[in-house]
């Protein structure tokens, strides 16, 4: 049982060793994560140097603090990087169902649970590892240019982002169980960093939703919020009905791609 | 300006990491989705995103 759950999770780590996904995806999350310290940094010198502006003309900065630099990182984060994540995890499943590759996995006397379990486990540790790295380099140059931050909120933060992150996979990962490659990642997409988008534009009319998580777990840095813990509770279990139904599907398509090699 | 190239350093390796990296697969990987060539020309002249873009639709996963 647990040797078989080693075979899977070493088969899906060569995977992401082999398609350089462990390479460049932390890579991207460092360059998301310097990239809005270092230009609001040198926004004046960037405005110097583009804007073209008429002498004595003086512009007022808004004084950036860490927090607010951390929060437009995570912004970076939810946007560019959620997209990328989810073009990536959504076809985990459905490729290898597509390919023929599925079949020989499928025949072979592992459960599905071990099978869905193995994959959403490497796809988040690889997110939250990303995002860790990522925050990581966030907080170096921000601590750096703009000042110290609480240790403890910073913690916070990561923990609370890591908890979304998991949930993003598991939603990726039941699409791509449900759906073909091209249909798992359209729905993905519309889920996720759309949906990330809609909650940021009509957000203030509700309280309670994972796509704020991000935002409360940034918000730890100032204060603590008060639906923290109500929305992580909502998610926690979103991220459980997810994971039931992706096995559900898992084992649903597992069954028709058996069926139709038999004939 | 010392500081400002120390500053500004680390956003050159990653690309320099990225493009270096994306170059050597793209040099070693039997065959790409589309043209090598155009792929070879979006992992040189789009900046950043652009091995990244090559990585996630380039390859041919087999």
């Amino acid at each position: 049982m647990m040797q078989s759950l080693r075979a899977l999770l070493y088969k899906e780590w060569l995977d992401i060793v082999r398609s350089y996904k462990l390479l460049w995806m932390p890579l991207l999350f460092i360059f998301l994560g310097i990239s809005d310290p270092l230009t609001n940094y040198y926004m004046e010198d960037i405005f110097n140097a583009v804007g073209n502006m008429p002498e004595g003309f003086s512009m007022t900065f808004p004084d950036m603090t860490a927090e607010t630099i951390l929060l437009a990182s995570t912004n970076q984060f939810q946007s560019i990087g959620l997209s990328v994540l989810v073009a990536t995890t959504a076809s985990m499943i459905s490729r290898e169902r597509q390919n023929g590759q599925g079949i020989l996995l499928y025949v072979r006397p592992v459960s599905t649970v071990q099978i869905f379990l193995s994959k959403w486990i490497v796809a988040s540790a690889l997110a939250i590892f990303s995002s860790l790295v990522g925050y990581a380099a966030s907080l170096y140059y921000t601590i750096l240019l703009y000042g110290t931050v609480d240790a403890v909120g910073a913690i916070q933060m990561m923990a609370t982002y890591s908890l979304w992150l998991m949930i993003v996979c598991a939603i990726c990962l039941l699409c791509s169980a449900a759906f073909s490659t091209a249909v798992a990642i359209c729905v993905a997409i519309v889920c996720v960093p759309i949906g990330v988008m809609v909650d940021q534009l009509f957000g203030t009319y509700w309280h309670y939703s994972p796509y704020k998580l991000a935002t409360y777990g940034a918000e730890f840095l100032t204060k603590t919020s008060t639906y923290f813990m109500a929305t992580c509770m909502l998610s926690i279990s979103i991220l459980i009905v997810c994971i039931v139904l992706g096995i559900f599907f898992t084992k649903k398509n597992r069954q028709r791609v058996k069926s139709e090699a038999d004939r | 300006m010392d500081l400002n190239v120390a500053l500004l350093a680390p956003i050159f390796i990653i690309q320099l990491i990225l493009m270096v990296v994306a170059l050597v697969d793209i040099s070693r990987i039997h065959a790409t989705k589309g043209p090598k060539w155009a792929w070879v020309l979006v992992i040189i002249f789009v900046n950043t995103i652009g091995p990244i873009i090559y990585f996630i639709f380039g390859r041919k996963n087999d």
